[in-house]
């Protein structure tokens, strides 16, 4: 994706890239292909929404009503979730979840709705940070989602079920194959392909898990120390308490 | 944690108010100002800032780091949202561990209503 680039990006951040962008366009466990690039195009357009920007100067986001700027592909729940998660996601609270996101489009489609938009987030902010321009979204391929929810996903640390670590049935995909399955990593794990591709990206991104704490080898041309402060900056920027 | 345990392996003492916006103060290691920039420059809005960022951050640390920095702040944007999005909360051993540092930070005080 970056061959052409002014700046070398490594290869398995390229690969990765890629990998994460064709996905946008082929049919998840609850979306089909052309929801998930609906979602993904109106995470885009959100951006300007100045509903979204009252809102967020509010004291509280539901005291402020009126219609979304919106390319209205999407059901209004589901306009309404993309619009939360790009403008006010540290605000979002169980009562939100429940009633908005999981009662409007299911639990299921919800998880994977943040999982699209997470992607694009992530590759999004990449170009933007390097004053690239954004990648067209793919087209959407045929097919229907699997709806294949873990047999034992249930409530239990999140607002959304999770699967616990280790309790995938021998037939299901085991989202935690290449991490240790700490709490981020069982936030979307109702959607375990889902959990997967995003940690691959994660990886390529920041860092396999496997080098997190392995200090003694520097695998970046950032130094452990340089890639935490960024991070936490990032983090601290976006008020989040995780 | 991590930012904590990467400087105590290299035996820094990094002041982790550092990481704090408009904190008033820097957590002395190098590098941090324009990596700090960078990513404050990302969130203003303000593309001619966001460029004199990068250059200033490639200047400094090189075009591998840029690239870095920009998949770091892209993936955090993220992961952020996938945190708040679903509530998980932080594990006890880093509750524990951490119990002594967020205060400091302010970090209790984002989101009180939040486990």
């Amino acid at each position: 994706m970056y061959a052409k680039a002014d700046i070398t990006v490594r290869s398995d951040l390229d690969r990765a890239h890629a990998r994460a962008w064709r996905r946008l366009g082929e049919p998840g466990t609850w979306l089909d292909g052309r929801t998930r690039i609906e979602i993904a195009a109106e995470l885009r357009h959100a951006v300007d929404c100045e509903l979204c920007k009252a809102r967020t100067e509010a004291l509280s986001a539901s005291v402020v009503s009126g219609a979304h700027r919106s390319l209205n592909k999407l059901a209004p729940a589901h306009i309404e979730i993309v619009h939360r998660l790009r403008h006010d996601a540290a605000r979002i609270t169980q009562q939100w979840v429940e009633d908005i996101a999981v009662a409007g489009i299911g639990e299921g489609e919800y998880v994977e709705t943040l999982a699209v938009a997470a992607t694009v987030l992530a590759v999004d902010g990449f170009t933007d940070a390097l004053g690239w321009p954004r990648h067209a979204l793919p087209e959407p391929s045929g097919g229907e989602p699997s709806r294949a929810r873990p047999a034992n996903a249930r409530l239990d640390i999140a607002w959304v079920a999770t699967l616990p670590p280790g309790e995938q049935r021998e037939d299901e995909v085991d989202p935690y194959r290449d991490t240790s399955g700490v709490h981020i990593h069982q936030a979307l794990s109702l959607v375990p392909t889902e959990t997967i591709a995003f940690f691959e990206l994660d990886a390529a991104q920041y860092l396999p898990d496997s080098a997190l704490r392995d200090y003694g080898t520097e695998y970046r041309a950032l130094t452990h120390v340089q890639i935490e402060y960024l991070a936490a900056r990032v983090s601290a920027i976006n008020q989040c308490v995780y | 944690m991590l930012l904590r345990g990467s400087g105590e392996h290299n035996r820094e003492a990094l002041a982790l108010e550092g990481i704090m916006p408009n904190a008033g103060m820097t957590s002395g290691f190098a590098g941090e100002d324009v990596l700090a920039e960078l990513a404050d420059a990302f969130y203003a809005s303000d593309p001619k800032r966001l460029a004199t960022a990068r250059e200033r951050l490639r200047d400094a640390l090189g075009d591998d780091a840029l690239v870095d920095a920009a998949g770091i702040i892209g993936i955090f944007d993220a992961v952020v949202r996938v945190a708040d999005g679903t509530g998980v909360p932080l594990e006890d051993y880093k509750d524990e561990a951490s119990a002594g540092f967020r205060p400091a930070l302010g970090i209790n005080r984002f989101h009180p209503d939040k486990p």
